[in-house]
């Protein structure tokens, strides 16, 4: 287990998780973004630089879960 | 400069610790490589007509303009039901009309614009809309021409200016006289719920929002620009 902090807006948690937990998970995570108020489409930050999904999260992290921009529906 | 630490360990043993500091004589470019992400925060910069003051964030490239307003003018398809004028964003038929939304106190509206410095001349890098609750968590309202992150849709514009106050009157002139459609449509319910108006014998009066707690029928957003907004 490992512990995390996951920033949303001036909102954050912190957080008990598995080892090999990722931030695609925690994209994913019900738990995580009923509590912070987040929806699908987001963006993940550690120390201003953005993760990809399948990046392991490490012990003590903390993650800035931001909105990504959405592109323009087609009519 | 020098400083001793005595520190006492847990296991019961002693360490101490010397602390040495010293001035560096560092050169223009490194400071610039270490203050790169450092912005400055000035409030009440510039007044704009017809809206009130900009607060300024300024970073090494650009400049975030925070404008505090009262009310979104929205240029859009109405239908009155129920004896509420509310909007059809959708609708090729209903009747298009200019009619203004007062805020209420609680809703925080910011417009903000981004400039950027462009060699003579100064540049608009986007405009967004944000709603921000009593605890300055960040809202996307229910309205089309707005991205999820709250960037605006604003359709093309000149946005090339001498300075930065002629590149925010333009983009709130933009705003001003913008349609709104659905291009960014998610659903119009939320919409119908939060802009609401009595039609009266001359105008509209802004209705309340149809919730107990308006930020339920809006998105929280958090992005590194709303991040810089000055309320």
């Amino acid at each position: 287990m490992k512990k995390i902090t996951v920033e949303y807006g001036v909102d954050s948690i912190n957080k008990q998780v598995g080892s090999g937990f990722t931030i695609g998970d925690l994209q994913e995570d019900d738990a995580i973004k009923g509590a912070l108020g987040f929806g699908d489409n987001t963006k993940a930050l550690i120390n201003g630089i953005e993760q990809d999904r399948k990046t392991v999260i490490p012990d003590g992290a903390t993650v800035r879960i931001e909105t990504a921009a959405n592109t323009k529906a087609v009519a | 400069m020098e400083k001793i630490e005595i520190i006492i360990n847990d296991n019961g043993t002693i360490t101490e610790r010397t602390i040495k500091e010293r001035n560096l004589k560092a050169e223009g470019e490194v400071l610039d490589a270490l203050t790169a992400d450092v912005t400055r925060k000035n409030h009440n910069v510039m007044q704009i007509p017809g809206w009130g003051m900009a607060h300024a964030n300024v970073g090494l490239t650009d400049t975030i303009w925070s404008i505090p307003i009262d009310r979104i003018p929205l240029k859009a398809r109405f239908r009155v039901i129920n004896s509420v004028l509310v909007p059809m964003f959708a609708s090729m038929t209903d009747l298009e009309m200019p009619v203004v939304w007062k805020a209420p106190k609680e809703v925080r509206l910011v417009f903000v614009v981004r400039t950027e410095r462009n060699d003579d001349c100064v540049v608009v890098g986007g405009n967004w809309l944000f709603a921000f609750n009593k605890d300055n968590n960040g809202y996307r309202l229910p309205l089309p021409n707005l991205h999820d992150e709250c960037s605006i849709c604003t359709g093309e514009f000149d946005g090339t200016y001498d300075s930065a106050q002629e590149c925010v009157i333009a983009s709130l002139e933009q705003f001003n006289k913008s349609k709104w459609n659905s291009d960014l449509m998610t659903t119009v319910e939320q919409s119908q719920k939060f802009f609401r108006f009595k039609p009266t014998n001359e105008t509209f009066d802004t209705l309340p929002i149809q919730a107990a707690d308006w930020t339920t029928l809006c998105e929280k957003v958090s992005t590194a620009t709303m991040d810089r907004v000055i309320l």
